[in-house]
């Protein structure tokens, strides 16, 4: 896969990348760049709170 | 329990990003789920639904040579973790913190809340310094802390990590049914936040071990009027997950309603759609194969450990 083939498959499906161009230098410059997403651990709607 | 939205959505978008050459960690995030009040903040509990997720992202193929799993509680054994949570706190103010609140499903405009929430975006902020990752990956609704993170990076010398964000899977009953209340400056977004599967009634969500009949129940119920395409959620259910890559899409439809259909795009069902060309029945019959084809590996891998689920629902989850 190629850079741009890289870009577009991190990006597609988004509805905002911020910023795009900083995405395709850190996929131009490093070997294996680092993501994540974080996720709580809730199993159901929380009531709502009083406040 | 989880959700299409989560399950698909983020299991889909992290499978375009190992695709693409990332190293990627799921971040359990039970210290910052204790903050936000979840299962009144038992943390035992919470382990037990991280434990959960970490087997549905598993079952939905992301197994542990292809990411890292790591929970925040190994962050917060760290002292240098907590000297990031402070110094991103000198470096942004209280007022900011409470307009980034919706992250944690709280309204935007709120006068008071509790102290320990604060918290909450700073450390949100610290996980991605601590574990030194270029992108964050979120729904749209986590912006707020992902902006925070950029500045603050840029103001400490830490970096700005590149921020990408997912479309929000919209509950069942539609747009117009969502919580009212405000969770974003954008009128628009906040609706959207509003109205997103993990804040509809627990049961009108799809979750990803449903079967074929619960699926068929619940996407029959849904809020899905003719030639309507705006909050419509089954129009957007195609968009976000049939459409979500590349491909084609055969709508199965009977001979006598003018026979199938080979979709090319999104844009053309929508179109379709409008024009009443094709009919809520036909979007609903076929999500209904869609979710069911695609689902079929975690419903398997489920029913082979009945445990896990037995557990959740011990705890009340639903």
């Amino acid at each position: 896969m190629d850079l741009e083939e890289r870009l577009d498959l991190a990006c597609r499906g988004t509805v905002e990348v911020i910023q795009r161009p900083e995405l395709r230098e850190l996929l131009s410059t490093k070997q294996k760049p680092r993501a994540y997403w974080g996720f709580e651990c809730s199993g159901k709607r929380e009531t709502a709170r009083p406040d | 329990m989880m959700h299409i939205g989560q399950g698909l959505v983020c299991g889909e978008k992290i499978r375009d990003m190992v695709d693409a050459g990332f190293e990627f960690t799921i971040f359990l995030a039970d210290w910052h789920s204790m903050i936000n009040d979840k299962y009144g903040g038992d943390m035992a509990k919470i382990k037990v639904t991280g434990e959960y997720f970490k087997h549905c992202f598993t079952a939905l193929g992301l197994t542990e040579d292809k990411v890292q799993y790591v929970w925040a509680s190994d962050l917060a054994g760290l002292p240098e973790y907590w000297e990031k949570v402070l110094r991103v706190g000198r470096s942004t103010t209280t007022r900011r913190l409470m307009r980034a609140l919706p992250i944690l499903g709280r309204e935007i405009n709120q006068k008071e809340a509790e102290a320990a929430t604060l918290f909450y975006p700073c450390m949100q902020a610290a996980d991605i310094f601590q574990m030194k990752l270029d992108v964050a990956c979120a729904g749209i609704d986590q912006r707020k802390a992902h902006i925070l993170a950029r500045e603050v990076g840029e103001k400490l010398g830490w970096g700005k990590p590149v921020s990408l964000h997912t479309p929000l899977v919209m509950g069942l009953a539609g747009i117009e049914s969502g919580e009212k209340g405000s969770f974003d400056e954008d009128p628009k977004l906040s609706q959207v936040i509003g109205a997103k599967m993990s804040k509809s009634r627990p049961e009108s969500n799809i979750l990803i071990h449903d079967g074929p009949t619960e699926i068929f129940q619940k996407i029959k119920g849904a809020y899905c009027p003719p030639r309507e395409t705006k909050g419509n959620p089954l129009l957007d259910y195609f968009r976000v997950l049939v459409f979500h890559g590349p491909g084609r899409f055969l709508l199965k439809r009977d001979q006598k309603y003018g026979g199938d259909l080979e979709l090319e795009s999104y844009e053309q069902l929508e179109s379709l759609y409008s024009s009443g060309k094709v009919h809520p029945q036909d979007l609903k019959s076929n999500m209904v194969q869609f979710l069911t084809d695609r689902l079929q590996d975690v419903r398997k891998y489920f029913a082979t450990r009945p445990d896990l689920l037995d557990k959740m629902r011990k705890l009340g989850a639903g």
